[in-house]
Order: structure tokens, then C-alpha cells, then sequence
């Protein structure tokens, strides 16, 4: 997995690749705890090149939006496709985050 | 041991060596420097010497020069009378101590017309002076023949002859100092005769072979012809000359010398004398004579100060070198000692003994600081040789104490096939191999009344020991949910708000749960994000599409909804987790959905249990090797053609 931030309207966009499973989630989920606790709360996952998700990273996933709720912040996924896309379809996650087909798309949903 | 051998060995090889290199190089350097110093103040010396004992013998030889010529200008000046001539030679030879003899000796009717030869001798004999008249000494071979008298006639000046023995006069060397004298006659010199005086070399000789150079060192003197005239071989005197030395001793070298000498050279050379020993000699001419004069020095005794001096040197070079042995001996066994104690310590600790004792640090020399070091590095060992026991001792509790929470996830799971033999109206099959010790997979079945079966697989997020805790609890919550709500949608909505609290970890389980009426075939079912369930019937093999749900513990306000469907005679319902279709192979490529569904076309339908092995078979074919990263889980139930009811 290779994990990489910019700042984009006054939001953070993540873009992860590779693979989110049991052996990267921990160092996702420590890269967004860090990001949280740094002041950034609204953030935009772009999965564009991501191929695979596990439930390890479903749960971090999850535990993003939980750290961000009690912040009060907010985070959308962007280009959710295929793999990961039927994923998210089989485990409800569609109920959970706000999804845009792009980054700009979810940026605009982050108001 | 052999480290500390040959750490002495190569110090006291190197030093000693060393210094007995450059004690050898400084004493040779000395003894030869010694040698061509004294070898130049040796030629001066030589010199000197040689210039001395010619001045003497000069002085000798000039007297008796003198007298001849006074002998001779008496006769040449004073038209004497026989008487007066005769009383003149022999007050010259009374006046002269070292002159033997002397004579006037006439030309043929010189002296008078009536007698032909006329040759007065005066000579001494016994202390007495003794008259002779030469003329008739030599009957057969008259005077006027001699050597004595030919040779300074023909020459017309002063001659010295040849010494020789005069037998007549009482065997004593002699030499004869020859002047011709003349008168002048209409102003023409006209030879009258030949004057001479006679002088014994034995007192010069004696002189001569007097002289001690050193110990054995000498000096000689050689004739104009060679012949030995004075050398401490007294049978080679007046015997053998140099030449016949030469040549019986076949010496090139030394005919060569003699020339030169006779020739009348003066030299320096180094050469083996007459008498054996190797000497420098210096050889110079008497000038008077033409005789040749020599002094010798021995070698070996004018070297032997110098050998001396080089011997002790050398004696007091090999204490040194002895003493300088013994310190380098001492030295390096003081160095090595504590490095040897050292060695054997190590020796200790690298066999095990980490409690050994290294000695003391007494120096703060290197040895002093790789002590220290080995202390350090004692002490650290010892502390991780403890820290790994602990660290071992704690992996290896943790690990049986896994092996029992396996063992006891196991007991959890129901394995006893078939779990109601009482109930002919349904198979139904499962199996669960965890990916690591314990897992986080689980299926369940048990009934809520005599004909509602309750049954149902999970996954929970995660593996391990946090997996396996949560997935305990998330399944005693569903089965007592599950008995006492009845319904999927209540069952999974009510486990949801429970397991949704206080997560504070965010792990979640998915959850396909489904209630079987054993009696009609109807299933209602509820989905908590999970995997769809394939189902095997008349119809064929295929997906069922539930609607989705979130996983069980996200989100605590989770809705939830119950579906139905018809489970057909000899239908079968097949659950699994995604360990199945997840499973990859070395190349990363997963079993996927699309491989389950063909596998679950081609296997043996009838028996359940034969079923999932089958596909537990296919899923290992597929992964070829690659570990299994995800517990594998599959439950399968089946409606019986034969209905008790």
C-alpha cells in the first residue's frame, strides 16, 4: 500500500493504492489518527488505484469515520470501483460514507 | 598458547635481529674505517722508518766515500815518494775505525817503469795493520781483472762493488768503495790507477737486522742485484737473493717486487713476506749503493689493537644484545599475561559461562581498555541471554496459551456431524480452518422451537486473539439473541446496538443469519454485510442477492431488514466467508466468486460433508503453496426429499 495526502479546499485528500488489508491497515490507521489529531477533519479517501480491500480495511475505514465524528468532521470516498466497489455494496457501506465518482465530486459533498 | 608463543617469538626475533644487524653493520663499519686510518698513518710511518735506518747506513757509506776520496786526491795532488804513499794509506786506515782496508792500486807501470803492477794493502788483522802488496796476491788472475778495480776504471767514477765474503781476510762481509784517480798530462787526464777503501757490513747488517718492528716485523736489505744482505733468515744471507726466492717459490708477485726494488723504486705494498706472515712493507733505495732497503710491518699485529678493541666490542655488543633479549622477553610476557587470562575468561563466556570473573584492569594500556570492554560486553550478554530466557519463556506460554484458546474456539464451534440425528429432514455440514491459532470465522446452528433451525456464519474483522475474543462474544450474543427474538432482522438489529457500544477498537463482524422452517422449506434470512449465499437447486447453482446491510458493531442505529425465500426439496443453501474466495494463489490471483460457483456446479451434491471438502480441495489446488492469509469457512444445509412432518 502507498499512501499519499495533499491539501485540496481547505479539505485533505488521501490517496491510497495497492492493497488495504490485514498487513497495511495498521499503518493506515495510523496515518489518519495522525492527520485527525493534526486538525484535519474534513478528508476525501481517493481509491482510484486502490485494487483490494479486506475487512481490516473496511475497519479502518470505519474507525476514520468514528475518530471524525467526534470531531466534528467529515469524510467522503472518491472513485469507489469494482472490487472494492461490490465490497462496500455487500457490507452497506453506501449507508455509511458519501461517495463522488470523482475527488472534486467529493470535495463538493465534504459541505 | 601458540598466540602468545608466537607474539614473544616474533617480538624477540625482530628485535634481536635488528639489533644485531645494525651492531654487526656499526662494528664492521668500525674495524674497516680503523683499518684504512691506520693503514695511512702505517705508510707515513713506514716511511719515516725506512728514511732513518737510510740515513744511517748513508752516514756509514758517506764516511768511507770520504775517505776514498781523500785517498784519492792525495795521490793525484802530491808527486809522492813510495815510503811517504805507503805510511799515508796507513795512517788512513788508523784514522778510520770503520774502514778494514785500503789500497792504491797503480795502471800497468804507473807508478814506476820498472815494475809493472803496483798495489799497496793496508788491512787490519787481529788489531794489528797489516801491509800486502796486491800485486802478487793474485798470481793466476792479477788485479787489474777485478770487479773492484775494473768496474769504477771503466766507469771513471765512484764505485761500490758487490758485497762479498773476504775469505782471505778473515771471512767478513765486505764492500768495497772503488775511485779512479788521474794525472794530468799536457791538460788531458790520463787514469793513473784506483783507489779504494774496504768497509765490513757486518756492522751494518747487524744493524739492519737489529731493527724490531712490533713483535715480529723487520727490516732487509737487498744488494744491487738482489742478493739478501740483511733479513732475519740469516741462511738466506748472501746465499739466496729474491729473485731465487721467486722463483723457488713461484711467486710472480714477488719477482715483479724485486725488480722493481733493484731497480731502485720506492713503494708501499701489502703483500706475504719472505718469513710467512702477511705484512705491509715499505721499500725505498739507499741512494750511495743502489742497494734496496725494506721494513715490514705483520699485519695481524698491527691489527691487533683494532681486533682487540673490536672483540670486546663485540663481546660487550652480544651482552647487550643478551640483556635487550631478556627485556623484550619480559615485556611481551608482561603484555600477553593478562591478555592470556583474558583469552581464557572469553574462553569461559563463549562456552556458556557468562558468571566468569575477567581479571582485574590494572593498566590503562589497551589490554586494560579491551578489558573493559569485555566486561561491558559481558555484562550486556548476560543481560540479553536473560532478557531472550525471559522473552522465550513468555512466547513459548503465550503459545501453548494459544494452542488452548484454539482448543477451546474449537469446543465452541459445533462439530459433531450430524448434530441432530433426530431430524431426518435436513443435512447440514460445516467446517472452519483458521488462518492463524485462533480465528475470527465462526458458524453456529441451533434451534428457537421444535421446527424454526436457526443458522448462521460470521467473519469477524480481523485475526488472532482480539478476533477470536470479539468473535466469542458476538456469538453467545447471537444465539441468545437468536432464541429469544426469533427473527433474523431483530436477532442482528439487537447484537448490532450491543456490540455498536463503547467499540472503541472498531471491530465489526458480517453476518449472514437464517431461519429455517424445517417443515415448509421457507427461509427468512437477514444479511449483516456479508458474503451471498449460493444456492444449489433444480434451478441449478447460483448467487443469492440479499440486500445490503452494514456489518454487525459499525454503526449502532443499523437497520436491518428479513428477506425470504423457498428452499426447495433437496435444495441446498451454501454459506461461506471470503477466506473462500479470497484465497490467493503465489501469483496474488483470488479464488473468486466466479471459480466458487463453477466448483460448486461439479461437486458432489449428495453428501454435504463431501461437498466442502471438495471445495476446501479447490480453494488449496488454487492457492498452490501460497499461505492461507484468512480463516476458510463453510456451512452447508440441505431440505431431505424424506419429510417427517
Amino acid at each position: 500500500m502507498d499512501l499519499q495526502t495533499r491539501i485540496e479546499n481547505n479539505a485533505i485528500v488521501v490517496s491510497i493504492s495497492g492493497r488495504l488489508d490485514a498487513v497495511t491497515a495498521p499503518e493506515y490507521e495510523k496515518s489518519i489518527r495522525e492527520l485527525i489529531e493534526s486538525g484535519h477533519i474534513h478528508i476525501v479517501v481517493d481509491f482510484e488505484q486502490l485494487d483490494y480491500i479486506s475487512s481490516a480495511g473496511l475497519r479502518g475505514l470505519l474507525l476514520m469515520a468514528k475518530l471524525l465524528n467526534a470531531k466534528g468532521g467529515r469524510a467522503c470516498l472518491a472513485n469507489v470501483k469494482g472490487n472494492v466497489q461490490s465490497v462496500f455494496d455487500m457490507c452497506g457501506f453506501n449507508a455509511v460514507f458519501k461517495m463522488g465518482n470523482s475527488v472534486a465530486e467529493a470535495l463538493t459533498m465534504l459541505i | 598458547m601458540q598466540g602468545k608463543n608466537s607474539i614473544v617469538i616474533r617480538l624477540v626475533l625482530v628485535i634481536t635481529l635488528s639489533s644485531i644487524v645494525i651492531f654487526a653493520v656499526t662494528l664492521g663499519y668500525n674495524y674497516y674505517q680503523s683499518r684504512v686510518i691506520l693503514q695511512n698513518e702505517l705508510e707515513s710511518n713506514a716511511r719515516n722508518l725506512a728514511m732513518s735506518l737510510v740515513n744511517r747506513v748513508e752516514i756509514q757509506l758517506t764516511g768511507v766515500t770520504k775517505v776514498t776520496k781523500g785517498l784519492a786526491h792525495y795521490v793525484e795532488t802530491d808527486k809522492q815518494t813510495e815510503q811517504k804513499l805507503l805510511s799515508w794509506i796507513r795512517t788512513t786506515v788508523e784514522n778510520n775505525p770503520e774502514i778494514y782496508g785500503a789500497f792504491v792500486a797503480f795502471e800497468p807501470y804507473a807508478f814506476s817503469a820498472k815494475s809493472r803492477l803496483y798495489a799497496p794493502y793496508y788491512y787490519r788483522e787481529k788489531g794489528k795493520i797489516v801491509f800486502e802488496g796486491l800485486e802478487n796476491s793474485y798470481i793466476d788472475y792479477p788485479y787489474p781483472y777485478w770487479d773492484w778495480y775494473q768496474i769504477p776504471r771503466e766507469l771513471g767514477k765512484l764505485e761500490w762493488s758487490e758485497p762479498y765474503f773476504d775469505e782471505g781476510a778473515g771471512n767478513i762481509l765486505m764492500s768495497t768503495c772503488s775511485l779512479p784517480f788521474y794525472k794530468e798530462v799536457n791538460g788531458k787526464k790520463q787514469l793513473q790507477g784506483v783507489v779504494g777503501a774496504d768497509v765490513s757490513l757486518d756492522a751494518l747488517t747487524e744493524y739492519i737486522s737489529s731493527v724490531k718492528i712490533l713483535r715480529t716485523g723487520y727490516a732487509a736489505l737487498l744488494t744491487r742485484n738482489g742478493t739478501i744482505l740483511a733479513h732475519p733468515l740469516k741462511d738466506a744471507i748472501m746465499n739466496d737473493s729474491f729473485f731465487s726466492i721467486a722463483e723457488e717459490r713461484q711467486e710472480p708477485f714477488l719477482r715483479e717486487l724485486g725488480k722493481k726494488m733493484v731497480r731502485g723504486e720506492t713503494g708501499f705494498v701489502h703483500y706475504k713476506s719472505l718469513v710467512g706472515f702477511t705484512s705491509w712493507m715499505y721499500y725505498t733505495p739507499i741512494p750511495s749503493t743502489g742497494w734496496a732497503l725494506a721494513v715490514l710491518f705483520p699485519e695481524a699485529e698491527l691489527l691487533e689493537d683494532v681486533r682487540k678493541l673490536s672483540m670486546t666490542m663485540a663481546a660487550m655488543g652480544f651482552v647487550g644484545i643478551l640483556l635487550l633479549t631478556l627485556a623484550v622477553i619480559y615485556i611481551a610476557k608482561a603484555i600477553i599475561k593478562p591478555l592470556q587470562l583474558l583469552a581464557a575468561a572469553t574462553d569461559e563466556i563463549a562456552s556458556g559461562n557468562f558468571d566468569v570473573a575477567l581479571p582485574m584492569v590494572r593498566s590503562n594500556d589497551e589490554v586494560g581498555g579491551l578489558t573493559h570492554d569485555f566486561q561491558a560486553m559481558q555484562a550486556s550478554l548476560k543481560e540479553y541471554i536473560k532478557n531472550l530466557t525471559e522473552t522465550t519463556a513468555a512466547k513459548e506460554r503465550i503459545q501453548s496459551e494459544l494452542k488452548v484458546a484454539t482448543n477451546i474456539q474449537a469446543s465452541l464451534l459445533p462439530r459433531i456431524f450430524p448434530p441432530f440425528p433426530d431430524h431426518p429432514e435436513f443435512d447440514i455440514y460445516a467446517s472452519m480452518v483458521p488462518a492463524k491459532e485462533v480465528g475470527g470465522d465462526f458458524y453456529d446452528f441451533f434451534f428457537i422451537d421444535e421446527k424454526n433451525l436457526c443458522f448462521l456464519i460470521a467473519d469477524v474483522s480481523d485475526k488472532g486473539v482480539p478476533a477470536a475474543l470479539y468473535m466469542m462474544v458476538a456469538k453467545t450474543l447471537l444465539k441468545t439473541e437468536g432464541q429469544r427474538l426469533g427473527e433474523p432482522d431483530k436477532m442482528l438489529s439487537s447484537v448490532n446496538r450491543i456490540l455498536a457500544t463503547d467499540n472503541e477498537s472498531c471491530m465489526f463482524t458480517t453476518v449472514f443469519c437464517a431461519i429455517l422452517d424445517i417443515t415448509t422449506g421457507d427461509v427468512r434470512f437477514a444479511n449483516a454485510g456479508h458474503n451471498p449465499p449460493l444456492i444449489i437447486d433444480s434451478l441449478g447453482v447460483r448467487y443469492l442477492t440479499p440486500k445490503p446491510g452494514l456489518m454487525l458493531g459499525a454503526m449502532s442505529e443499523t437497520v436491518f431488514l428479513t428477506e425470504r425465500f423457498a428452499l426447495e426439496q433437496e435444495g441446498t443453501l451454501f454459506l461461506y466467508t471470503d477466506g473462500v474466495t479470497e484465497a490467493k494463489n503465489p501469483e496474488d490471483m483470488l479464488y473468486g466468486e466466479e471459480r466458487l460457483l463453477k466448483a460448486l456446479q461439479i461437486a458432489p451434491q449428495e453428501d454435504l460433508a463431501k461437498m466442502i471438502h471438495y471445495i476446501s480441495s479447490e480453494v488449496s489446488y488454487h492457492a498452490n503453496g501460497a499461505p492461507q492469509s484468512d480463516d476458510i469457512t463453510m456451512l452447508a444445509i440441505k431440505i431431505s426429499k424424506k419429510r417427517s412432518a
